[in-house]
């Protein structure tokens, strides 16, 4: 659990709180042999608590308190920067649900980008929750698609695009797959990381049908001036090296009602998110009255993640 | 005045109006959609008003070339249309429909939904268009203009934000196994020659 | 309970005592482990990072060989069976050395899944009660419990048997009848169960198939007794242990059947996928012929197969098997040929393509081959031990007898 000091952008070091400076400077007065704090650069109590922590959903009130406070100090650490971290519960009766009118998507990637910047994902890393997909026109096999598409302007001739992130399956494999309980369905139907209980096993990358699960083979690295400070227990928050994380309809925003990040940066409003329950919603209006389809619904996964097309 | 809408884009989006409710003749709405207001774009017309101008010139009702500052090529309906189709020709600070209703500029997509109507109702219950701010509460939809130009209402092509990245360390093979195109086309290439 | 005391004091003295070359070989596995061990603190601090793996091919050489040494340890059923339900005399001789492998060999594995993982310190959280336990739900969750569940197995058996043997008594037949006939269901249900982990998911087409848990029992039982037999004879040239012929007779002999059996197996899947090349057939695809450009493991499986197939030939003709350099040739070659072919070629073709179609290459770096390399020494590490304690008893040098052990000169 070494909290990872010089592999945070480099940018943090200049930019310590002056609660830290204040307590280094009590540590080089006390004229202890401590060049270096121990337990990387945290308190041997917040170490202990790191390591003790239990699973989000078997902690008290005030464990979850003291996780989030844990959480605050290690990101002052990481990047001197302070965050609010929210544990906002599902708000009752929703169920979110997500469609894309790939008839609309150009394949501007303008969904990734602001996805990168709100959910605080490594910026040198690979992580990115969202891959848009170039594709063939007349066929669907994933197969065809360029990933790595990058020419002067799109559209291309010939092509659409296919974005694909994490459909929120109602029957997730990833969170069968997890021994640890590490990842469940919350009831509006996001399914979430405890990011603090993951053992960095990866089966339920294995298990992801959508390649909608992602690692952090190092410590993810953000420029302090670019973290997003309003984060979620379950979504945002700054991760650690070695666990797993992917999509969670930016908990953050959604639970709070605003829209995810890919949606509001979405310039052709290819992007339709709502409450699957509300029979008034945009979302059920498009699947009652649009030709939609799913991805591998034949895995029986039941994705709450649907495209459409215009016609 | 068809340099005044140009391309105001999203960003400059204001306070909610409601539709003008006097403008029902013909066209009454979708009373099932979930309620929504329009976010203004009047404001954001950079020749606004139109009758600055256009009260000292006589309405010509003749398809003709325009000369300066409505220079520009009419990109839509394929040659079917012109100013008046959807430009009220006695106060040009006005939209008109086909049925004649007199429509304020905010309130644009009556116009447009006159010829779209498929659109309009997809854009009414939220399959189509954008929403401003937020999934829940108030719902505040974007205009048809503010992403459409409506003298050039296709979108412009442009260049897409970087590749994704791969891990740490490792290179992205080259080449990568981008399938080539239907077996029947192979097939045509190897029998006789195509252009 | 001071017999106990006794019991492993005198076991652990037995392993600290041997020849030169006994020491020269403790060393070098010491060597090879300390340096993994660098090589695995290189990783703690950087993360997996340091390794070949990526989002696209998620799991690696670590997996690979997981996957293999489930395999080896299953095998051991294959002494047990014929030694404790056929009574052969021969097998039960060497019966404790199969069940020293398997030990070995589920503590590799173990090994290998927990170097995996990208927060080892965080293990607790498996454990139930104190943790969380996604079981029933999660194959790894199932693998968890038989692996350790079999390592406890195979190391309470032999415990026992040389616990009594120790103290010159005879082990109570029912009680380790029972324990012996659990652990050989038991072994079946490592690897299947390690198959399970594979085939569970619907995401990966390659090993979403029924066939994969019989094609792993089938070259786990030619893998396996091909690992015995040249234990066996290592253990026959090195020490005065009774190896008999006929044990190595039999055991070439299953091997010869399940080295067929799963050559078959994999024509069986050659044909499904080839024959209809849907989307299923991607990844056999990229295995054996590259999809464009990416082509890495392909030498990799023909080398595979044509050892395999060299290995089937010798070990299904009569008078080639016979002899034992060619047998122990065949031997090589099989294992060899199953570690690569259910290893690396069953895990990493598994992630290739992706599935959003993605061809995106591994390679395993210096890194995670030193950390390979210095657990397949732990584990030769641990099997020596163990073996070396076994030989003495079973030979009768160690007695309790007043609390001293007759100093053995077992090694000859």
């Amino acid at each position: 659990m070494s909290a990872g000091k010089k592999a945070t952008g480099g940018n943090d070091v200049k930019s310590r709180s002056a609660r830290r400076a204040f307590l280094k400077g009590i540590a080089m007065a006390g004229a202890a042999a401590a060049a270096t704090p121990a337990w990387g650069g945290r308190t041997f109590q917040d170490a202990m608590g790191d390591f003790f922590q239990k699973h989000y959903l078997r902690m008290s009130p005030d464990e979850v308190q003291a996780a989030i406070e844990r959480i605050q100090r290690r990101a002052q650490d990481r990047f001197g920067v302070d965050i609010n971290v929210k544990n906002t519960p599902a708000q009752a009766g929703v169920v979110f649900g997500y469609a894309i009118n790939i008839s609309k998507c150009k394949g501007y990637r303008d969904c990734v980008s602001a996805c990168v910047k709100e959910n605080n994902l490594g910026r040198d890393s690979q992580v990115q929750y969202i891959r848009v997909l170039e594709m063939d026109q007349g066929t669907m096999n994933l197969e065809n698609g360029d990933h790595y598409y990058a020419p002067e302007t799109v559209p291309q001739e010939g092509k659409f695009y296919l974005p694909v992130q994490c459909m929120q399956c109602d029957d997730p494999p990833c969170v069968k797959a997890c021994p640890v309980n590490a990842t469940w369905m919350e009831p509006d139907g996001i399914v979430v990381v405890d990011y603090d209980w993951c053992i960095g096993c990866r089966y339920c990358m294995t298990a992801c049908p959508y390649w909608a699960r992602h690692f952090n083979w190092s410590e993810p690295e953000i420029p302090a001036e670019e973290i997003n400070l309003d984060t979620h227990y379950l979504g945002n928050r700054p991760r650690p090296k070695g666990v797993v994380e992917k999509c969670h309809f930016c908990v953050q925003r959604t639970r709070e009602g605003r829209q995810p990040a890919c949606m509001e940066a979405c310039p052709t409003g290819a992007r339709v998110f709502g409450n699957l329950l509300d029979p008034d919603s945009e979302i059920r209006y498009v699947l009652e009255n649009k030709t939609v389809f799913r991805l591998k619904e034949d895995l029986g996964t039941e994705p709450k993640f649907w495209y459409y097309t215009d016609g | 005045m068809l340099l005044a809408f140009g391309c105001a884009g999203l960003a400059g989006a204001q306070e909610p109006v409601a539709p003008a409710a006097e403008t029902t003749v013909g066209f009454a709405g979708y009373p099932d959609a979930p309620a929504l207001s329009v976010v203004p774009r009047q404001d954001e017309m950079r020749f606004f008003p139109c009758e600055q101008c256009h009260k000292f010139l006589e309405t010509e009702s003749q398809v003709r070339e325009l000369s300066s500052p409505h220079t520009n090529e009419l990109d839509h309906g394929e040659g079917r249309l012109w100013c008046l189709n959807c430009h009220e020709g006695e106060d040009r600070d006005y939209l008109v429909t086909l049925l004649g209703e007199r429509i304020e500029y905010n309130d644009s997509h009556l116009v447009c939904g006159g010829c779209h109507a498929n659109r309009h109702r997809d854009w009414y219950f939220g399959a189509h268009g954008k929403r401003a701010d937020n999934w829940q509460g108030e719902r505040r939809v974007y205009n048809c203009a503010h992403c459409h130009d409506p003298h050039e209402p296709a979108l412009e092509p442009r260049a897409p934000e970087p590749m994704p990245p791969v891990r740490k360390g490792l290179a992205r093979p080259e080449g990568g196994a981008h399938a080539p195109g239907f077996p029947w086309e192979t097939q045509t290439d190897s029998t006789e020659e195509q252009p | 309970m001071g017999a106990l005391i006794a019991f492993v004091f005198d076991g652990l003295r037995a392993m600290c005592r041997g020849p030169r070359l006994y020491w020269w070989w403790l060393g070098l596995l010491l060597f090879l482990i300390a340096l993994g061990a660098w090589s695995y603190l290189t990783q703690l601090q950087e993360g997996l990072v340091v390794t070949g793996m990526s989002d696209q091919v998620s799991w690696g050489l670590y997996i690979a060989n997981f996957a293999f040494l489930v395999g080896i340890a299953a095998a051991a059923v294959l002494l047990v069976i014929p030694a404790y339900i056929f009574h052969r005399e021969d097998v039960k001789d060497v019966v404790l050395v199969g069940e020293g492998m398997a030990v070995a060999a589920v503590v590799m594995a173990i090994t290998f899944v927990v170097i995996d993982l990208g927060r080892p310190e965080r293990l607790w959280h498996m454990i139930p009660y104190l943790g969380e336990f996604n079981w029933p739900m999660s194959l790894l969750a199932w693998d968890v419990i038989v692996l350790s569940g079999y390592l406890l197995l195979n190391l309470a058996i032999p415990f026992y048997v040389l616990f009594h043997r120790y103290r010159g008594r005879e082990p109570h037949f029912g009680l380790y009848f029972t324990m012996v006939v659990i652990a050989m269901f038991w072994a079946i249900s490592i690897h299947t169960v390690t198959a399970f982990l594979f085939s569970a998911n619907a995401s990966r087409p390659f090993w979403h198939t029924a066939l994969l848990g019989p094609r792993f029992i089938a070259s786990a039982f030619a893998s396996g007794p091909a690992l015995i037999i040249i234990i066996l004879q290592i253990v026959r040239a090195v020490t005065s242990y009774p190896v008999k012929q006929t044990v190595i007779d039999l055991l070439a002999l299953i091997m010869a059947v399940a080295l067929q059996i799963n050559l078959f197996f994999v024509g069986v899947e050659l044909f499904t996928d080839f024959y209809n090349e849907g989307a299923h057939a991607a990844s056999i695809h990229y295995l054996f012929l590259g999809l464009g450009e990416s082509h890495s493991l392909r030498p990799w499986i023909w080398t595979a197969l044509g050892m395999n197939i060299i290995a089937v030939i010798i070990l299904s003709v009569h008078p080639l098997r016979k002899q034992i350099r060619l047998l122990n040739l065949a031997c090589v070659l099989a294992f060899i040929g199953i570690w690569i072919e259910k290893g690396m070629g069953l895990v990493i073709p598994g992630f290739v393509p992706t599935p959003l179609g993605e061809v995106f290459e591994y390679q395993p770096t210096l890194i995670e081959i030193t950390v390979s390399i210095a657990i397949w020494a732990f584990g030769a590490l641990v099997f020596t031990l163990l073996a070396k304690a076994v030989i003495a008893i079973e030979m009768g040098h160690l007695r309790h007898s007043s609390g001293t052990a007759v100093p053995g000169e077992m090694i000859s």
